[in-house]
């Protein structure tokens, strides 16, 4: 068996192509406050519960870049799983606030195709990334499909192997 | 018997705020970072990014590498993570990230540390309490090459709120 799997090369990603990533995940302590600490983030927005309170959100904001890094995490299977290196990133926005319990779903498309200029196995592809989250807004209102993230990604991607 | 006054203790001041910028003034980050492969799969696995050169060390070998590349999306996260108390933990919300390069991969044993230039200050015309702040930051590893840049921009607490 391979490890990885078949429709992942620089052939599948032509320019336009649309994908919604099925899986969502869902943000809690785990992800937000233990990733936040790793990185060493010092903001304790994210990390202290009692700072809050008073602030114009009254609880933890999670860290734009855990929700950039679920977003991005959420496409890497159906766009980079065949990936040599991600190269880049550009006009990542932080677009709403995301909570402790608030569902990250993620969606893409391709924008930009070409042949990578040193190699012949690969191409570059730049992706654009969408994330939406389901949960609570500002007010405690329930909201769904609101988008919370937008960014690209350009990678470096195999082309289909040879057989 | 004393009482307690936590009022007798004064803060240790953490953080900058709109005013302390200026155009070209750089920041050396604080404490440096080495990636361990427990930070690498941790966070690649907590964030579902499953393209296997991140958990997978034979393939990276496969494609030339010394073993498993660190993830560049805890690259980024930990540099911004760095850069935090000098740049936005004064307060105010993150607006994006553009421009950001990863030119030299990065893995575990690798050592990172931060430097931040202000490229940019100016009022927000629709928030009279915050300015918009932009900064360059680049990353090395511990050879000094080049292994990440981007720009930032965030909203930035201003120390004196302007009256009305």
């Amino acid at each position: 068996m391979a490890l990885t799997g078949e429709g992942t090369w620089f052939e599948d990603y032509p320019v336009g192509r649309r994908m919604r990533h099925v899986r969502g995940a869902t943000v809690g302590e785990f992800e937000n406050q233990m990733l936040t600490k790793l990185v060493m983030n010092t903001a304790q927005s994210h990390w202290n519960e009692h700072s809050m309170e008073r602030s114009p959100w009254g609880k933890r904001l999670v860290f734009g870049l855990v929700t950039g890094s679920m977003v991005i995490g959420l496409t890497q299977q159906d766009c980079c799983e065949n990936a040599i290196r991600t190269l880049g990133l550009d006009k990542m926005r932080f677009t709403a606030p995301v909570f402790h319990g608030d569902t990250i779903y993620a969606f893409s498309e391709v924008v930009e195709s070409s042949p990578a200029p040193d190699r012949d196995d690969a191409g570059i592809v730049r992706f654009r990334h969408w994330g939406t989250k389901h949960g609570l807004d500002i007010k405690g209102h329930r909201v769904d499909g609101q988008v919370v993230f937008e960014g690209e990604q350009i990678a470096l991607i195999r082309r289909r192997p040879v057989s | 018997m004393t009482t307690f006054d936590p009022a007798a203790f004064p803060p240790v001041p953490h953080g900058h705020q709109y005013e302390d910028f200026e155009i070209g003034q750089v920041f050396e980050h604080h404490w440096g970072r080495t990636f361990s492969e427990s930070d690498n799969s941790f966070f690649t696995t907590a964030t579902l990014a499953f393209n296997p050169r991140y958990t997978n060390a034979e393939l990276a070998r496969s494609e030339g590498h010394p073993r498993e590349l660190v993830n560049p999306m805890l690259l980024l996260c930990t540099v911004v993570g760095l850069s935090v108390e000098d740049l936005s933990e004064g307060g105010g919300p993150f607006l994006g990230v553009n421009e950001c390069a990863f030119p030299t991969p990065v893995y575990p044993g690798d050592t990172v540390t931060a430097r931040s230039t202000v490229l940019d200050k100016r009022e927000s015309s629709s928030r009279p309490r915050e300015g918009i702040v932009t900064w360059r930051t680049e990353a090395h590893n511990q050879r000094g090459e080049l292994v990440l840049s981007y720009t930032r921009t965030n909203l930035s607490a201003k120390r004196e709120v302007p009256p009305g």
